[in-house]
C-alpha cells in the first residue's frame, strides 16, 4: 500500500476567531477556523445543545448547493465527535475554505479529506468545545488493475474505477485499533460496479492509513512528547 | 391528525376506543422517541411495516403534455412530480460534444409544514446536489449522446423535481421519478445548418426517446438507537434517526453503484452489511 501524499499542518492563528488550522495533502490544501461557543441567533438556538454550523466556501466563486452538500458532508463527519450538550444555547461556528482548484470535477475526495481533518484540527486549536474524540479522514481509489490507492494524487485519478472517502473517530486510550469507529464514508463506483468485499477490503486500507494521518496530527499539536508513552502531566 | 379525536372526546362520555386513540396520539406528540421505542421493542414500526419492509410504489408516466417527459412517484404518501424539459444550447469549450443534464429537486412549503414559503432550504439543496452526483456517477444519460452538432448545438435537459406531499425518503422517491421521467422522455430529431447557425427541429419525423446507460434505483435506510436498521424511514420517523445510509443500485443487475452515509451519528459496520444486503433483497423483490 503507497503512502499518502507528504501531510503539512500549520496553525496560522487567524486573529478574530477562537481556533484556526490548515491542512495539505500533499497540493490539495484546506484552511479551517472555528468560533465557539459564541452567541446563537434566537431561530437556531438549542434548548440542551450548542449548535453546530458549518459552512464551506469554495476557491473561486460564490458557494454553490456542492458546497451546501460539502458543508452537511462535514458536518455529519465531525458532530459524533462533539459534546454539544455541555454549552447549551450557544453556537459553534465552524467555516472552511479550500485553498487548491479541484482540476477534476468527478473526484473531490482527496479535498474533502483535508477539509475534515482540518476542521479537526481547528477544534482542537481552539480548545473551547469538549471532544470526545478525533476525525481523521483519508481518500481511497481503485484501479482497474484492482490496486488500493491511498490519497490518490490528480495524475492517477483518471485510472480509478472506484473511489470515495472514509472518516473515522479515534479515542486514544485503548489504542487506535479498538477505539477508531467509522463514522462517514462515501464509497461508489466511477465505473462499472463494485461489491462489498471491495468496500470491506478499501475500509480496512483507509484504517490503516488513518494511523499516518493520526501521528502528523497528534506531533503537530504536541511535537516534544511522542514517545514519552503515559507521562501525560502537563508543564505549564 | 388527531382534531377529530379532540371533538368528539369532549363530549362526555366519548367511545373507550377514541379515549384510548387520543390517549396514543398525545403520547406520540410529546415523548416521540418513547414511542418509536415501543413500537420497535415489538417489532413493529407505528405504520405497522416491519423492519425491513417498505411502501407501495406506484409510477405514473407522461401525464405532463406539455413537458418533453414526465412522471409522478408515489412512495407511500411521499407524492413527487418530475417534468423534463428539453433546450438546445452551445456546448462548452472544452467539451464540444457533450450535453448538459441539470437535475434540481424542490420542497415547497405545501409539501409539509417543516418547510418555510422563500428560497430552497438546505434539505432541497443537499438532496438535489445529492441527486446530481447519483445521476452522474451511475452515468444513466452518457451526455455525448445529447450532441446535435459537435461545437455548436447540444441538448440541455432540464430535470426539474417537485414534492407536493413529504412523508420521508424523498430522495429514492426523487430519484425514481428522474429516471422514470427520462425513459419517458421524447426528443423531436434537430438538424443544425452550417450557413443560417441556426438549429430547426423536424415536425414530421417522429420523436426518438433517449440512449439510456444505466438505471440507478436507490434504497435508504435509517439507523436508530445505532444498531436498528429501519428500511424507507418516514417523515415520523426521520428526526429520530442518528443517521441515513443510502445504497445505489443498478436496475438491470443488482449490483452496487456507490453506498453513502448522511446524518450526524455514525454507522457501525455491520449496519452498513445489513443495509446492502436488504437494499439487494429488495432489488431483487422490485424487478419480478
Amino acid at each position: 500500500m503507497n503512502a499518502s501524499r507528504p501531510i503539512q499542518i500549520s496553525y496560522d492563528g487567524l486573529a478574530r476567531v477562537d481556533g484556526s488550522a490548515r491542512f495539505s495533502f500533499g497540493d490539495t490544501v484546506a484552511l479551517a477556523s472555528v468560533s465557539g461557543p459564541i452567541e446563537v441567533r434566537l431561530a437556531a438556538e438549542l434548548p440542551s445543545q450548542a449548535t453546530f454550523d458549518v459552512s464551506v466556501r469554495p476557491l473561486n466563486n460564490v458557494p454553490s448547493t456542492e458546497s451546501k452538500s460539502q458543508a452537511a458532508t462535514i458536518r455529519s463527519a465531525i458532530a459524533p465527535s462533539l459534546i454539544l450538550n455541555k454549552n447549551p444555547r450557544t453556537l459553534i461556528q465552524l467555516v472552511i475554505q479550500t485553498l487548491s482548484p479541484t482540476s477534476t470535477p468527478r473526484w473531490t475526495d482527496g479535498l474533502l479529506a483535508a477539509m475534515i481533518n482540518s476542521s479537526t484540527l481547528a477544534l482542537l486549536n481552539a480548545g473551547s468545545v469538549p471532544m470526545r474524540g478525533v476525525v481523521c479522514a483519508i481518500a481511497i481509489g481503485k484501479t482497474r488493475d484492482g490496486e488500493l490507492l491511498v490519497d490518490p494524487e490528480e495524475a492517477r485519478v483518471a485510472e480509478l474505477i472506484q473511489g470515495g472517502c472514509f472518516a473515522f473517530m479515534v479515542a486514544d486510550g485503548a489504542g487506535l485499533e479498538s477505539n477508531s469507529t467509522t463514522v462517514w464514508t462515501n464509497w461508489r463506483a466511477l465505473e462499472r460496479t463494485f461489491d462489498e468485499m471491495g468496500l470491506m477490503s478499501a475500509r480496512e486500507a483507509a484504517k490503516d492509513a488513518i494511523k499516518g494521518v493520526y501521528a502528523s496530527m497528534k506531533s503537530s499539536i504536541m511535537p516534544e512528547r511522542i514517545g514519552h508513552g503515559d507521562d501525560d502531566k502537563m508543564e505549564i | 391528525m388527531s382534531t377529530t379525536a379532540v371533538a368528539e372526546a369532549a363530549t362526555p362520555g366519548g367511545s373507550k376506543e377514541e379515549q384510548e386513540a387520543l390517549q396514543a396520539s398525545i403520547f406520540q406528540r410529546l415523548h416521540p422517541r418513547a414511542y418509536l421505542e415501543r413500537f420497535l421493542a415489538e417489532g413493529f414500526r407505528p405504520d405497522g411495516r416491519a423492519l425491513d419492509a417498505w411502501r407501495e410504489v406506484s409510477v405514473n408516466t407522461g401525464s405532463i403534455s406539455t413537458a418533453d417527459g414526465s412522471a409522478l412517484v408515489r412512495l407511500g404518501n411521499t407524492t413527487v412530480v418530475c417534468g423534463v424539459k428539453a433546450e438546445i444550447a452551445e456546448p462548452e469549450l472544452d467539451a464540444g460534444a457533450r450535453g448538459f443534464l441539470v437535475p434540481n429537486l424542490d420542497l415547497p412549503a405545501m409539501c409539509s409544514p417543516r418547510f418555510k414559503p422563500g428560497p430552497p432550504s438546505e434539505d432541497a439543496q443537499v438532496l438535489s446536489d445529492r441527486l446530481t452526483e447519483a445521476l452522474t456517477s451511475s452515468g444513466v444519460l452518457p451526455l455525448e449522446s445529447l450532441c446535435i452538432h459537435p461545437g455548436k448545438a447540444v441538448w440541455v435537459l432540464y430535470v426539474d423535481a417537485t414534492c407536493i406531499n413529504y412523508d420521508g425518503n424523498a430522495f429514492d422517491a426523487t430519484l425514481l421519478a428522474m429516471v422514470a421521467a427520462l425513459k419517458n422522455t421524447r426528443l423531436p430529431v434537430a438538424t443544425y445548418d452550417e450557413t443560417t447557425r441556426r438549429t430547426t427541429c423536424s415536425r414530421k419525423e417522429p420523436r426518438r426517446p433517449l440512449e439510456l446507460g444505466r438505471i440507478p434505483v436507490s434504497a435508504s435506510f435509517g439507523i436508530f438507537d445505532s444498531n436498528q436498521v429501519l428500511a424507507d424511514p418516514t417523515a415520523f420517523e426521520e428526526p429520530l434517526l442518528d443517521t441515513t445510509i443510502s445504497v445505489l443500485l443498478n436496475e438491470g443487475s443488482g449490483e452496487l453503484i456507490s453506498v453513502s452515509q448522511f446524518g450526524l451519528g455514525s454507522a457501525s459496520c455491520d449496519a452498513l452489511g445489513v443495509c446492502i444486503a436488504q437494499a439487494r433483497a429488495q432489488g431483487k423483490r422490485a424487478r419480478i
